[in-house]
C-alpha cells in the first residue's frame, strides 16, 4: 500500500529542480548579497570597519600622503548586513547580487580612498573632509572648533580653554 | 526548589547568584565531588562542563560544571577554584559520566589536572600540539601560532576483533569523526570515538578579537543546519548575564524562526536516514517537501540558512502581514505532505524492520551520559528545555513533548516525526498571538565578569552556552556546547551487540551532522593487511553478497 502511494506520489510530481543558471531563479525581497558601496556618498567614517564580524571591511589611515583607504573584501564578506545597518549616510547597501565567483582576486575587493584633512593648530592629517563636513552638519552639538583639531592639540587646547574659564570665573 | 537548595547547602555548596535561569554556586576543591553526586541522585544531569582562566582577576583558574535540573526549572553551575600554582581538582567522572569530555577538554586548552579521571587522555587539540601549550589562557595569543610536534599514531589493536576504522575524513559534505569499529565476524563487540578534527578555534576567536554584538554571527556558524539556535542562545545567555528584557515581540520572532529551523532539520534526518538505510525514494521525497521550508525561510528573513536575524537585545528584522500568510500555506502542504510520507514509509515491513529493537540504549545509561534531545526522549526521558527552561516565546505557548520507550532507533525516528508537528502547531500559534511593538533593545551597559548561561533546544537536543562579559562591550569566556557533544559517547554503547550493517543508521539515528558514507578501511587484525578501502555503503554491500 505505502509502496504505491508512493509511486502515485512520484508520478503526480513535476520535475522541482531549478532550470538555473539556464533561467534565472527567483530571489526574495530581503535576500542579502553582495554589498556594494558608493564612494561618492561615504563619509569615510570607519563604523562599517568596527561591526564588520569577520573583518571583511578595512581601514587603512596613510598620514604621509593624506589619505584614508577604506576597503571591502568579499572573500571574507559573510552577507550579515551589519554594514548597512550602521552606515549613517546609506553609503554602504547590501545588493541582490549573489553569482560572485571570479577567475581574479582583485574583482573581489572594492577600494575608497578619501582625503584626509589637516588639523588646523599643528598641520598633521585627522580625519577625512567628509567626514567633519558632515560631524557640522548633522552631528551631536559640540564646540566646532574640536572637529578641526588632531586629538593632542583637541585635548591641549580643551585643558587651555578650562584653565581660562577657571581664572575668569576666579576673578 | 527548595529541596535543591537543601541539597546544595548541606554539601558546603554556596550559593552565589540567584538567577532565574541559573544558580551559581562557589564549592571547595574538597567538597565538588560529594555535592556532584548529590546533586546527580536529585535528579540533575550533567550538561558541559567549562574551563576558565581568571588569573587577570584573582589569580585563580576556575572550572565551572553545569547541570541541568529540569524539576527546579534551573541550570546549577558549581564553581570550583584553584591557585596557578596548584592546578589540581577532584575529577567528577567517576560520579557523573557526562563530565568526561568537559573535564577533557578543559584539561586540553587549560592544563588543569582532573584528579582520579578514568581516562586522562587529549580530546580536542590535534595529535601534533605540543605538550604544555594551553591556547585558552589568557597569555596565549588569538592569533599566536604554534609549531606541530611529529607524533606516531596509535593503533589499538585487539585480539578477538577485527577493527574497522570508520572515518576520519570525507571530502563532501560530511564532517570529519572518527569510530573504530570492533568486530566479530557480522557483529560489533566494542567501538571507540574519536572526533575533533574540525575545532576551529572560535572561543579564542570570540574572547580575543569580538565585540558583543559581532559574535552571534560566529555563533551562528557553529552548525550549517542549526545555526540560528546557536546565535539565540548566545544571545539568551548575554542576556541572562547582563539582566536584559528582550521586548516581547522579538521573542516571538525568535521562536518562530527557532521552530522553522527544526522542520527543516528533521526533514533533512529523514532524508538522511532512508539513504543511509538504502531508500533514496524516501530520501528525495523528504528533501522535495523540506524545500518548501527553506522558501519560507528564505521568506521570512531573506536567505535559506544563516537567518542573521538575532543580536543581544532582539531581532534585527521585523516581519510583516505577507510573510505571515505565505508562511502558513507552505507549512499546511507540508504538514499533508509528510504525514502521507510517514504513512507510506512505515507501511514498509523492510523499512520497520531495519530500525525497529536496533541501536538500543537504556533509559539508565541515557542519563548517566547525559544525553539529550530526541535521543533522551527517544529512550524514556522527558527532558526538553523549551519545557523545563522555557525562554523566548515558549512559557505562552501551548505544545507536547514526544517521549517513546522503545529506547531503539525507531523510537528517536517517531520522537522527531512528531516533533515535527508539534512544530508547525506552534508557527502557527506564534503567528496568531504575535504581539506589535518594538523588536530591539538598543541601550544596555555590560557589566564586568557577569556570568550567564542560555539555553536552547536546538533539533538535536539542549544546546547550552555559557558566557562572562568583560568591559568594553567584550567577553571574557564563551563556551558554546553543541548537543552532538553529549550524543556522541552514546553511540558506542548503542552499536554494542548490533550488526555492522546496522551501524550507519545508528550512528545517523543521534542525527550527529555527519552521516556514514565516510570512507572506511578495513583491515585484517592479524596480518594487517588492508582489505578493502572505500564508502562504508559499498563494504556493506560486499559484506552481505
Amino acid at each position: 500500500m505505502g509502496r504505491l502511494r508512493m509511486l502515485i506520489d512520484s508520478l503526480s510530481h513535476p520535475r522541482v529542480t531549478e532550470k538555473y543558471p539556464y533561467e534565472p531563479i527567483p530571489i526574495p525581497e530581503d535576500f542579502r548579497g553582495k554589498p556594494e558601496i558608493d564612494p561618492e556618498k561615504c563619509i569615510g567614517c570607519a563604523a562599517c570597519a568596527r561591526v564588520c564580524p569577520p573583518n571583511a571591511i578595512t581601514f587603512r589611515d596613510d598620514h604621509e600622503q593624506g589619505y584614508r583607504v577604506l576597503q571591502v573584501f568579499l572573500g571574507r564578506c559573510i552577507f550579515c548586513g551589519r554594514c548597512q545597518d550602521s552606515c549613517p549616510v546609506g553609503a554602504i547597501k547590501l545588493t541582490k547580487e549573489f553569482e560572485l565567483v571570479s577567475l581574479s582576486k582583485d574583482d573581489l575587493y572594492q577600494v575608497v580612498k578619501l582625503e584626509l584633512a589637516k588639523c588646523v593648530r599643528c598641520g598633521k592629517y585627522t580625519v577625512p573632509y567628509r567626514y567633519i563636513k558632515y560631524l557640522m552638519e548633522k552631528g551631536p552639538k559640540i564646540l566646532k572648533y574640536e572637529l578641526l583639531l588632531c586629538p593632542e592639540c583637541k585635548s591641549e587646547v580643551t585643558t587651555l580653554i578650562k584653565y581660562h574659564y577657571a581664572q575668569e570665573v576666579h576673578e | 526548589m527548595q529541596d535543591i537548595k537543601r541539597v546544595i547547602e548541606e554539601n558546603n555548596g554556596k550559593i552565589v547568584v540567584e538567577h532565574d535561569y541559573f544558580l551559581l554556586v562557589e564549592v571547595s576543591r574538597e567538597h565538588v565531588r560529594k555535592l556532584a553526586r548529590a546533586l546527580f541522585e536529585a535528579g540533575a544531569y550533567y550538561s558541559t562542563g567549562v574551563g576558565s582562566d581568571e588569573r587577570p582577576k584573582n589569580g585563580f583558574f576556575a572550572m565551572y560544571h553545569i547541570l541541568n535540573h529540569e524539576e527546579s526549572k534551573k541550570y546549577i553551575v558549581l564553581k570550583v577554584e584553584t591557585p596557578e600554582h596548584d592546578l589540581r581538582i577532584p575529577s567528577i567522572t567517576p560520579e557523573i559520566e557526562g563530565a568526561n569530555w568537559a573535564e577533557r577538554e578543559a584539561h586540553d586548552v587549560l592544563g588543569i589536572v582532573f584528579e582520579g579521571h578514568p581516562e586522562p587522555e587529549r580530546l580536542i587539540l590535534p595529535d601534533d600540539w605540543p605538550e604544555g601549550v594551553y591556547p585558552l589562557r589568557k597569555d596565549f595569543k588569538y592569533n599566536e601560532k604554534v609549531k606541530p610536534v611529529r607524533k606516531e599514531e596509535k593503533f589499538v589493536e585487539r585480539e578477538d576483533a577485527l577493527v574497522l576504522p570508520l572515518g576520519p575524513f570525507h571530502p563532501t559534505l560530511h564532517e570529519p569523526e572518527y569510530f573504530e569499529i570492533y568486530v566479530d565476524g557480522e557483529t560489533i563487540v566494542g567501538a571507540r570515538y574519536k572526533g575533533f578534527f574540525v575545532h576551529r578555534g572560535l572561543e579564542k576567536l570570540a574572547e580575543g578579537r569580538l565585540t558583543i554584538h559581532q559574535i552571534p554571527f560566529v555563533a551562528e556558524r557553529i552548525c550549517g543546519i542549526c545555526g540560528y539556535t546557536h546565535m539565540i542562545c548566545y544571545c539568551q545567555a548575554v542576556e541572562n548575564a547582563i539582566g536584559l528584557e528582550v521586548p516581547e515581540r522579538a521573542e516571538y520572532i525568535r521562536t518562530l524562526l527557532l521552530e522553522i529551523e527544526r522542520i527543516h532539520s528533521h526533514i533533512l534526518w529523514f532524508g538522511v536516514v532512508y539513504h543511509l538505510l538504502g531508500f533514496d525514494t524516501g530520501f528525495m521525497h523528504a528533501w522535495r517537501i523540506r524545500e518548501k521550508v527553506m522558501d519560507s525561510a528564505e521568506i521570512l528573513t531573506g536567505n535559506r540558512k544563516t537567518y542573521g536575524m538575532s543580536l543581544v537585545g532582539g531581532v534585527r528584522r521585523d516581519i510583516d502581514e505577507d510573510k505571515k500568510e505565505k508562511t502558513l500555506k507552505a507549512l499546511r502542504e507540508v504538514s499533508q505532505e509528510m504525514k502521507n510520507l510517514f504513512d507510506d514509509v512505515l507501511a514498509m515491513k523492510e523499512i520497520l524492520n531495519r530500525i525497529e529493537d536496533v541501536g538500543i540504549l537504556p533509559k539508565d545509561r541515557a542519563r548517566s551520559i547525559g544525553v539529550v534531545g530526541p535521543v533522551a526522549r527517544g529512550s524514556g526521558i522527558n527532558t526538553d528545555v523549551r519545557k523545563d527552561h522555557p525562554y523566548a516565546a515558549y512559557k505562552y505557548l501551548d505544545f507536547k513533548v514526544p517521549v517513546y520507550n522503545g529506547c531503539d532507533v525507531l523510537s528517536r525516528y517517531l520522537v522527531r516525526a512528531d516533533e515535527i508537528f508539534e512544530s508547525i502547531y506552534l508557527i502557527e500559534q506564534v503567528l496568531d498571538q504575535m504581539p506589535g511593538g518594538d523588536i530591539m533593545v538598543e541601550r544596555f551597559e555590560v557589566p564586568e565578569f557577569s556570568v550567564g548561561v542560555g539555553a536552547t533546544e536546538a533539533p538535536r537536543g539542549e544546546d547550552v552556552h555559557f558566557v562572562i562579559t568583560h568591559r568594553g562591550s567584550k567577553v571574557y569566556r564563551w563556551r558554546p556546547r553543541a548537543p552532538t557533544y553529549n550524543n556522541l559517547p552514546s553511540v558506542p554503547v548503542m552499536l554494542e551487540g548490533e550488526h555492522l550493517a546496522d551501524a550507519p543508521a545508528i550512528i545517523g539515528s543521534i542525527d550527529p551532522c555527519f552521516s556514514c558514507t565516510d570512507h572506511v578501511t578495513i583491515v585484517d587484525d592479524s596480518t594487517g593487511k588492508i582489505l578493502f578501502r572505500g564508502s562504508l555503503e559499498d563494504a556493506i554491500r560486499r559484506l552481505k553478497r
